[in-house]
């Protein structure tokens, strides 16, 4: 679905951030050649504009006049060049206005999207998906279609106003300031209007989003609305709201209906004013031609155009200035999360291509014990969600967390793979803060299994070989078959070339666990974490799936964040967690026998997995 | 929305009845009959607006000629009637101000005329574009259930929200403009024509030629604007699914692959975003050079004309500024008119919502009085597809004041027994009676008002806590609404909340937990006082002991009404007076726990469960399937 729903903050009005749309106009400084064409094709474009009404006067003098049949060819000739000019012109800025718009747009769009690949957790948790393809699509694009027409609009309306302005002077100074007198009311109304229209566009657009939203529970709500019995509610409510669109819009429209009138009465009043003043010359014969006075009847015409234009690009910028302050925001924004300058100066002195047994970082890199001591965590300040943490694991070991919702289980699954860094205690890398290791490095030693696994648009092939970019089709099928998974595959259409759809949409949802299974094991990492799935799938891929979890945590690190009885089982070392805080600890059988809490949570667990069983 | 896995994919859930989208606007026409009077007006005020807006030019051009020029005989008809309505030749030529003062009238009259075009048009316009929105969102209300779980959401917001914009764009812009254009034109042509032939064929030979430009162009455009789209639509979905699955990229350290993925649709969507600009630069470029190479012909057989004294300065004047006036609202047209398809697509789109059938009550349906909840269930069969029967034949009775719990394996008919209680749907045969009345003699709302049901998954609307409870019964008072919120184990909940019954929850608000979600939802049920109470599987998202504390205070309100309960665990039907199995749309048991519990079946199976844990616990071999 399109993002319909804008925030809030695009409707507030403002003032123009100059300070922010330099830092923009900073995007256009790989491209100096375009910037230089869009300017330089508005100001020539402005000069063409302002000659083409003498040279048509020159030729109506002529033809009134001597009726010089080679000099009216030889001005005619100018004048279709001039014309050729300023097609050629025309052509030219669109083109370079293309080249700018994209390209900006391309680089933004490239830098905003590499930051967030390197965005800590902590930068997704708190927002959403749909929020953020905004950023890196919608809102590039507002920003960016603009700047090109602001830079031709600068060169074009200053130059025009100034050429009119000029050209009149030279011809007759005083007709000239009798005609410009138009231009100060014409500023005036202008400015007046545009701020008043902006303001009402900017309500349609907010009641365009209410008017989706309302739509959006009709819709969602459908069951709800008719159980309630409360269609008539509803539709009065709705019906408030479309008003409000209605009043909106045609106000927006009116305010558009007394501008427009204005500005052109203006330059109708300036023509009748360039016909006095002019005609009276004429009567006088003070020697200004009648081809002289029309030019200073299109002059007067021409006047409005510059102004409306500027005073557009200005008010497309307010408009825009929301979008560019999240666009620029997000490009400039720090990663919380990252190697300190201790660690960068050691991956930077370690060799590319390190010796065996070294990582990047320069440190050991196999990896033998995981300590937490003393770890405590707090997503946001003051609301603590772990609380003096301390646990060990080594190489061939499996470590179960189970307890509630929210218990923290999660947590300490995101602290071990550093999406986040504890807030307080540490975490040892064989006797060595993970802080002070490389954080690709540590990151890249993971494999993670999902409870809900994501499998990106593509085949199976690109599925499973995205734990190991570049491996071949033998990998590939032998990471299928160790995981039990190679036997659906091959039973679907094309095999490894079978398409998975958006999400994974065309595999059930345990053949898309095994695939994430088979990605994990294919990538052969030193540390493992799952979350288990929850929901359940039929009996005989539970099995296959179990048998592809037991293969994959042999002989390395792994931390699961167990909720099947099998799984918890067979761990060396169970954590129970009960609002952040270890509260029993042990092996199954020892905690089975201490008979607390667990025993209590294992007997409603194998119940719940049995109802599932037989009512799903 | 629910249902989508039952749809066939040869299946189309709008049974087009428009085939073809030729230019085909009579169903816009038919939308906005109210306002075609205001439409009109506008048309007349467009009409009056032009004629006088081309006045300002022929002011001029009796001046020049007829005041300042030095043959006042040879000027035209039209310049002559003007010059004596300034006060004649000599007065004008004295008080030179005159013209301005009339010029000065005169615009602001056709600004006067423009305003009333833009007033009216916008009027009629959005009166006309409130109508199909406000007729939609009534619509989607009353969609019958079982086609509206045919459709896809998204298609349906879609169609409300952007479908109707086009619509409204084509009305408030698009058609006016196409008027216009029309009008801009043919005004002048007769007094053109009048001055001199010669002059009006200089002035508009091009015309034919820059209105097919531009219908072509824009024709052909279409195509790599649908390749723009398509391009964008798969960057947005590349960065999307990049963010969707950030969590599995950088599990897998992934960020330069991804990066190096992302820079490929980032490339080819510029690509064809610049070649869209390119082609506007050769358009605009072409396209003024033509509505130039107009203009010129206009000044070039003008100064043939002056040098052979066939026609008067002024005449030459009116003529280059009435082209200026109308070559470039014809050259929109031409664009318009190329994109007229959008707002025809859109105008059907609408229409095939407002073409769906829509729940009806019998017309002899009336309100009976309150039942006491007794329900009646006859030879009861339904079924999505010919070939697949989804209730076979349930004969049921629920007493009054009875709990009843339905309990079988998912697909068994247990949710569409009541969608069919509440006649969200209705049966292909037999027949419900509540309190021995048939529902189908009941109009739906009344039904629905005796009927509280909270689904699985409930809907709460952008709006305060307090105001989603109270839907149910606007004029409950703050007790009634604790009452009900304590009997649903969600008042200390909501208490908790910084605003508390004023926490607005929802899209705009603070999202709450599943479990929180559906107890909210039965305290909206229970404040409604029904005859009959339905949980459908309304508890799944609640731990087992606050499960058992909302069922025991329902329960403590037996005899109030009737309750039916779709449970998914034993922990719910141990609350039930009553249970019925429910398994491949057949009764296949029912009694109560202790008539059940001894006889073979999945409720004894159930039973065993705890039995079977406690041995596995105790390390006896026991299994768990």
């Amino acid at each position: 679905m399109t993002d319909a729903t804008e925030p809030e903050d695009d409707f507030k009005p403002r003032h123009v951030d100059w300070r922010l749309w330099r830092r923009i106009a900073g995007h256009l400084r790989p491209y100096p050649r375009y910037v230089l064409t869009m300017v330089g094709c508005g100001l020539m474009l402005a000069v063409v504009e302002v000659i083409l009404p003498l040279i048509t006067a020159g030729i109506i003098d002529e033809a009134t006049g001597p009726g010089r049949f080679e000099r009216i060819m030889t001005l005619g000739a100018s004048y279709a060049v001039l014309l050729a000019c300023f097609a050629l012109l025309v052509w030219r800025f669109i083109t370079a206005a293309g080249l700018i718009a994209t390209s900006v747009a391309y680089d933004l769009r490239e830098s905003s999207f590499a930051r967030l690949q390197s965005l800590p957790f902590g930068y997704f948790d708190v927002r959403s998906t749909g929020w953020l393809v905004a950023r890196v699509t919608s809102d590039v694009t507002k920003v960016t279609g603009l700047l090109p027409w602001f830079l031709l609009d600068l060169g074009w309306g200053t130059t025009m106003l100034v050429g009119i302005f000029t050209a009149m002077m030279l011809v007759d100074p005083q007709l000239g300031f009798a005609v410009s007198v138009i231009v100060p009311p014409m500023v005036i109304a202008t400015w007046w209007f545009k701020r008043r229209m902006l303001e009402s566009s900017r309500r349609i657009r907010a009641t365009n989003s209410r008017l989706t939203a309302s739509y959006n529970e009709t819709i969602a709500g459908v069951r709800t609305t008719r159980m309630l019995a409360r269609e008539h509610t509803a539709s009065a409510e709705f019906r408030s709201i479309s008003e409000d669109m209605r009043s909106w819009t045609v106000r927006n429209a009116l305010q558009s209906a007394v501008y427009l009138p204005v500005v052109m009465s203006l330059g109708s009043i300036g023509v009748g004013i360039a016909l006095w003043a002019g005609g009276v010359q004429v009567r006088e014969e003070t020697g200004l031609t009648l081809g002289l006075l029309i030019a200073f009847m299109q002059y007067a015409m021409l006047f409005s155009q510059p102004i409306q234009e500027l005073a557009q690009r200005f008010v497309d910028l307010q408009s825009a200035q929301a979008a560019a302050e999240r666009v620029q925001e997000l490009i400039e924004e720090t990663p919380a999360i990252r190697d300190s300058p201790d660690v960068a100066a050691r991956i930077a002195a370690t060799p590319e291509d390190p010796p065996p047994g070294i990582a990047p970082d320069g440190g050991r890199a196999l990896v033998g014990t995981i300590r937490f001591e003393g770890v405590g965590h707090a997503y946001v300040e003051g609301e603590r969600v772990l609380d003096d943490v301390n646990f060990e694991i080594s190489r061939g070991t499996t470590l179960a967390l189970v307890g509630a919702t929210g218990s923290g289980k999660t947590t300490i699954a995101g602290l071990l793979a550093r999406w986040y860094e504890p807030s307080e205690g540490r975490i040892l890398v064989d006797g060595v803060d993970y802080r002070e290791r490389g954080l690709d490095w540590w990151q890249s030693q993971f494999g993670v299994v999902q409870q809900v696994p994501h499998l990106f648009s593509g085949t199976i092939r690109d599925n499973v070989g995205y734990g190991r970019l570049g491996a071949d089709d033998r990998a590939i099928n032998a990471a299928l078959e160790r995981v039990r998974a190679l036997e659906f595959v091959e039973a679907l259409e094309g095999g490894l070339d079978f398409e998975v759809g958006e999400g994974g949409g065309n595999l059930s949802q345990g053949q898309r666990q095994l695939v994430s299974l088979a990605r994990a094991f294919l990538a052969d990492p030193q540390l493992f974490i799952m979350d288990e799935a929850t929901s359940s799938v039929d009996a005989e891929t539970e099995a296959t799936i179990q048998n592809a979890v037991e293969e994959i945590l042999r002989d390395r690190i792994a931390v699961v964040i167990a909720h099947r009885l099998s799984t918890i089982r067979r761990a060396d070392l169970i954590l129970l967690l009960d609002r952040g805080r270890i509260v029993e600890r042990g092996s199954h059988d020892e905690l089975m026998t201490a008979g607390g809490r667990y025993r209590d949570l294992y007997l409603a667990q194998f119940v719940d997995e049995a109802e599932r069983r037989i009512i799903g | 929305m629910g249902n989508r896995g039952r749809r066939r994919p040869d299946e189309d859930p709008w049974r087009r009845t428009v085939k073809n989208a030729r230019i085909n606007l009579s169903g816009l026409w038919g939308l906005m009959r109210e306002d075609r009077g205001t439409f009109a007006l506008a048309l007349a005020s467009l009409v009056v607006a032009a004629c006088l807006l081309y006045l300002v030019p022929l002011l001029p051009q009796a001046v020049i000629d007829g005041v300042l020029g030095d043959e006042p005989d040879r000027i035209t008809a039209t310049s002559r009637r003007l010059v004596d309505w300034m006060g004649g030749r000599d007065h004008v030529r004295e008080h030179l101000w005159i013209p301005l003062v009339w010029i000065a009238v005169i615009a602001g009259l056709a600004g006067a005329a423009t305003y009333g075009r833009q007033r009216w048009s916008a009027k009629a316009s959005q009166n006309a574009a409130k109508r199909i929105r406000d007729r939609l969102q009534d619509r989607v209300q009353r969609i019958e259930l079982r086609r509206f779980d045919q459709l896809e959401s998204g298609d349906l917001l879609q169609r409300c929200t952007s479908d109707v914009d086009t619509t409204q764009t084509f009305l408030s812009m698009q058609a006016v403009e196409v008027g216009r254009a029309l009008v801009m034109f043919l005004v002048p042509l007769p007094i053109m024509f009048a001055t001199d032939w010669r002059m009006t064929l200089a002035a508009i030979w091009l015309i034919p030629v820059i209105l097919w430009f531009s219908l072509h162009y824009f024709g052909r455009v279409r195509v790599v604007f649908r390749e723009k789209d398509e391009a964008e639509g798969r960057l947005t979905s590349n960065v999307n699914e990049n963010l969707v699955g950030i969590r599995v990229v950088k599990a897998f350290n992934r960020q330069a692959h991804e990066i190096e993925r992302f820079r490929g649709s980032n490339r080819d969507y510029r690509v064809l975003d610049e070649r869209l600009y390119r082609i506007f630069a050769r358009f605009w470029s072409l396209s003024d050079l033509l509505c130039f190479a107009q203009q010129a012909s206009v000044i070039l057989v003008g100064a043939w004309l002056l040098v052979t004294d066939r026609i008067l300065v002024g005449e030459f004047y009116f003529f280059f500024a009435a082209v200026g006036m109308f070559l470039w609202p014809v050259r929109m047209m031409g664009r318009i008119l190329a994109e007229l398809g959008k707002a025809t697509v859109a105008v059907e789109r609408i229409e095939e919502i407002l073409a769906l059938p829509v729940e009806t009550d019998r017309p002899d349906a009336v309100a009976p009085p309150r039942s006491d909840g007794r329900i009646e269930i006859r030879d009861l069969v339904f079924s999505h597809a010919e070939d697949a029967p989804v209730l076979r034949g349930i004969d049921l009775d629920i007493g009054a004041g009875e709990t009843l719990a339905i309990v079988g394996p998912s697909g068994g008919g247990k949710s569409t027994l009541i969608n069919l209680l509440l006649r969200f749907y209705e049966p292909d045969g037999g027949v419900i009676r509540l309190g021995g009345v048939d529902v189908e003699s009941i109009p739906r709302a009344v039904l629905r008002g005796r009927i509280a049901a909270v689904l699985q998954q409930p809907f709460l609307f952008s709006r305060t806590i307090r105001d989603n409870i109270r839907l149910s019964a606007p004029e409950a008072d703050d007790a009634m609404i604790e009452t009900a919120t304590i009997d649903a184990s969600i008042h200390e909940s909501i208490q908790r909340f910084e605003a508390g019954y004023e926490t607005v929850v929802g899209e705009r608000g603070v999202t709450l937990s599943g479990g929180q979600r559906q107890r909210v939802a039965i305290a909206q049920a229970l404040l409604q006082d029904p005859d009959v109470l339905v949980l459908d599987d309304a508890l799944s998202a609640v731990d087992t002991e606050t499960e058992r504390t909302i069922l025991e205070a329902i329960r403590s309100r037996r005899g109030r009404h009737t309750t039916l309960i779709v449970a998914h665990r034993l922990s719910t039907l141990r609350e039930a007076d009553r249970i019925v199995v429910l398994a491949e749309g057949r009764v296949t048991q029912q009694g109560t726990h202790e008539q059940l519990r001894n006889a073979p079946g999945l409720y004894r199976r159930l039973w065993e469960i705890q039995d079977r844990a406690v041995a596995d616990a105790d390390g006896a071999e026991g299994g768990d399937a």
